[in-house]
């Protein structure tokens, strides 16, 4: 019990100075091999490229946060993405809040399911996993929707002063209004409560079942713009668009430090962990490996993270 | 057969166990006696090696052991028959018997199943019990299967070849009147194969069953107590000590409440585990509930906060009917909760004083920083700033930051405290007590389950024992007309 007690502070250095460490070491090894990367050009693409990515894994990290996980994220992202280009030529610049809203009502339905029958979050959310993959495909006819106007979503794919790109200030400004929402409202403090001791958290009366409902919807809400982000760039929509980025997502949320088990964690960190994991991808690609071993690597990624960030004061048994 | 010699074990803010020295013979059934947080389970737990002592040495046979486990204590012929039963519900009586050491019940790794059959009957024959090693542990009653979990730490004895020590922690506290008769039988023929330490809550057991009785007071052993020329009220003399004076409990701040004006009304509730309970509480009133384990009060403290369902009967809050379907409504109507559980339901442990105090609080981030800051400073809250992990401070300032969080906002109307005090030492369960005479002087009224009797006759104005479920008497207790705690077990039991 002794440990226990002084187990945060241990565990706050660890889990804290690691992924900077890890952040910097990546960045100086990839500079170290092609010194043109710390040039401001280059360090903003690199930045642009990570964008969508941490839009995704932004609402979803309040969801680990509470303790449970979000594995709907991707085929959301997807789902939106095809959305907005159907919808584009009939909605106009009204197709992007109607996604994002949709998303963020999709992922209030998860939580409501998950809260309501108590069937376990990653239960609930691999079920809808592939129910948004499902209408993904049903809506777009299981091919490629194109923009034929780009209008609507050009501002999320430009440079701002012919410089910066503006996904990245969109990807900046989502992670500060949520970090902002957290810090300002309760919502952050009774997010953590519920991650670390929700009997407590109860028996404090917290609205529990809101509060899940709220952090699936943000989840949900910055997935479908994530979907957005990747429509700008590839000017089209795609039924598995975003598919591929689940499990970067969740190494993401995990390699910044927030830990599985819930409560511990923070918003910055999963952008930290996105740039974790960018870079890895990056140097990657730079040395040659061929794509397909970047899912190996993510998949350690993950299981190395969860094994270094895990609270295991909470779980006795692990199943 | 074990001594014990000078065990210690310390935890963050509270000494389990202070020097605890004693001895089991052969053959001896042996008694812990001693109130919540005395110090027997610890001890029981440090015996089968649970719980390592900080200082200390456990001697089995004269030779000085090491446990580090269940399964060494095993080795060294010690096992336990837990509280909450051990046994694994899908395997038959005989299975878990044998669990882990079935010998020669399996051969090239596939169970014989008739020879586990006579393994696990040889056992059961020790204590003469009838239950059939074939049956799934899981359709027999609770008094069979701790007679299993008895045959089971019996078989401890194959592998040693020397007579047992088995340690009965609390076996008769969810057991019947019959049931417990043929267990004390049980324990009379566990002498020819074994030494017994027995522990219960109920002294006219412990005095019935033992041999010799220690009895364990604030981790220390505060002296032993032969039940030939010993009553059960020597035995709880000896048990509170003489802690007990009027100014630990702060007698001097007890305000009388305000009789006329009712607060909460309960009227006709049920739910699961009580039925049909009524009683008013007055302003500023501290009423506490008495009761064994099994008489409901625990349940009913719950629903009252809205964590258990409430079946029938009506809740009234300064006259108004409130609906308690969640913790979240009663907060909203005005009552606190103090759990029993303070590490699991009280607190969040990884998060700061500040925010556990404010938890439910929904108001502006400054007025609430300071408001917190006040009442660290009004109740004494030692914690070196509001931004300290709770889970570093001692158990007596985290169940103050706890009590704390209902005073923030100032409206709160009823507290219920489920055992306040639990495993708090002398010096902080003083200063809980002078909180609730504070509340009480306020206005708040209290429903407390206590955590001794003395506790329960000292800080309430009225005493409600309840027994299976029902309230079956009240006892006012004021000031100057306290009544004996004997006379309460009575009512009781």
């Amino acid at each position: 019990m002794a440990v226990a007690a002084h187990l945060p502070d241990r565990r706050l250095l660890v889990v804290t100075a690691m992924p900077v460490a890890a952040f910097l070491v990546l960045l100086a090894a990839l500079a170290a091999a092609s010194p043109g990367l710390l040039e401001a050009g280059s360090l903003l693409t690199l930045a642009d490229s990570a964008a969508p990515l941490t839009v995704l894994a932004a609402g979803a990290t309040i969801v680990v946060l509470c303790g449970g996980i979000d594995l709907s994220v991707a085929a959301l992202a997807s789902l939106a993405s095809v959305l907005l280009a159907s919808w584009a030529p009939g909605l106009h610049g009204w197709a992007v809040p109607a996604v994002v809203t949709l998303c963020a009502l999709a992922g209030a339905v998860q939580g409501l399911v998950h809260v309501a029958f108590r069937i376990p979050s990653f239960v609930v959310t691999l079920g809808g996993m592939t129910l948004w993959s499902a209408l993904a495909l049903l809506a777009s006819g299981a091919a490629t929707v194109p923009m034929p106007d780009s209008t609507p979503t050009d501002w999320a794919f430009t440079r701002l002063g012919g410089l910066v790109p503006s996904a990245v200030l969109v990807a900046l400004g989502t992670m500060a209004a949520l970090a902002a929402l957290l810090r300002v409202t309760p919502l952050g403090r009774w997010v953590r409560a519920v991650g670390h001791a929700e009997p407590a958290a109860r028996l404090a009366g917290l609205p529990i079942a809101r509060i899940k409902v709220i952090a699936f919807a943000l989840s949900g809400g910055t997935a479908g713009l994530a979907g957005v982000l990747l429509v700008a760039r590839t000017f089209s929509g795609a039924p598995t668009l975003a598919d591929s980025l689940l499990l970067p997502a969740v190494a993401a949320i995990v390699v910044g430090g927030t830990a599985i088990t819930g409560g511990h964690g923070a918003l910055w960190r999963t952008l930290v962990g996105a740039g974790i994991v960018t870079l890895l991808r990056v140097g990657l690609s730079y040395a040659g490996v061929d794509a397909a071993y970047e899912s190996i690597l993510y998949g350690v990624l993950v299981v190395g993270a969860v094994a270094l960030t895990i609270d295991r004061s909470k779980v006795s048994i692990v199943k | 057969m074990i001594e014990v010699s000078g065990l210690r074990k310390a935890y963050p803010g509270v000494v389990a166990l202070d020097g605890v020295s004693l001895q089991i013979r052969p053959g001896e059934v042996v008694g812990l006696a001693g109130e919540n947080g005395a110090g027997k389970s610890t001890l029981l737990k440090a015996l089968v090696g649970l719980v390592r002592p900080d200082e200390g040495t456990i001697s089995v046979r004269g030779r000085q052991v090491r446990l580090r486990g269940v399964a060494e204590a095993a080795a060294h012929g010690i096992g336990m028959v837990f509280q909450e039963q051990s046994l694994v519900p899908n395997l038959t009586a005989a299975e878990n018997i044998l669990l882990g050491c079935e010998g020669s019940g399996v051969r090239l790794g596939v169970y014989r199943w008739r020879r586990l059959r006579e393994l696990a009957q040889a056992q059961l024959d020790k204590i003469g019990s009838r239950v059939d090693p074939m049956a799934r542990t899981e359709t027999l009653s609770f008094a069979e299967r701790q007679m299993v979990e008895i045959a089971k730490v019996l078989a401890i004895e194959e592998r040693t070849k020397e007579p047992p020590v088995v340690l009965l922690d609390e076996p008769t506290s969810v057991l019947e009147t019959e049931e417990i008769e043929t267990l004390f039988a049980q324990i009379e023929r566990l002498r020819k194969h074994a030494s017994v330490v027995f522990v219960s809550h109920r002294l006219d057991e412990v005095l019935q069953v033992c041999d010799r009785v220690y009895v364990l007071r604030g981790g220390q052993v505060a002296g032993e107590i032969d039940p030939a020329t010993a009553d059960a009220a020597d035995l709880h003399r000896m048990m509170i000590g003489t802690e007990a004076t009027g100014s630990h409990y702060h007698d001097d701040l007890h305000t009388p409440p305000e009789r006329e004006s009712v607060r909460l009304s309960v009227r006709g509730l049920c739910g699961d585990g009580f039925s049909d309970v009524s009683f008013d509480l007055a302003r500023g009133e501290v009423v506490a509930v008495a009761g064994v384990h099994g008489s409901g009060r625990e349940e009913l403290c719950r629903a009252l906060f809205g964590g258990r369902a409430i079946t029938a009967g009506q809740v009234e809050l300064d006259g108004e009917t409130v609906r308690l379907s969640s913790p979240r409504d009663a907060v909203r109507a005005g009552l606190g909760y103090v759990p029993s559980e303070r590490k699991v339901e009280g607190i969040v442990a990884a998060m700061s004083v500040a925010e556990n105090m404010a938890l439910p609080h929904t108001g502006a981030l400054a007025r609430e920083a300071q408001a917190v800051e006040e009442w660290i400073e009004r109740l004494r809250i030692k914690t070196p700033d509001r931004h300290t992990a709770i889970g570093t401070l001692s158990g007596g300032n985290q169940q103050k930051v706890v009590l704390a969080r209902w005073l923030l906002t100032g409206s709160l109307r009823v507290l219920l405290l489920d055992h306040p005090t639990r495993g708090l030492d002398v010096g902080a369960k003083s200063e809980v007590y002078r909180l609730i005479r504070d509340l009480s002087a306020s206005g708040v009224s209290v429903l407390m389950l206590a955590d001794s009797l003395e506790e329960c006759i000292a800080m309430s104005d009225r005493v409600l024992v309840m027994k299976e479920g029902r309230v079956t008497m009240t006892l006012h207790t004021p000031p100057g007309a306290k009544p004996d705690p004997v006379e309460l077990v009575k009512e009781m039991v």
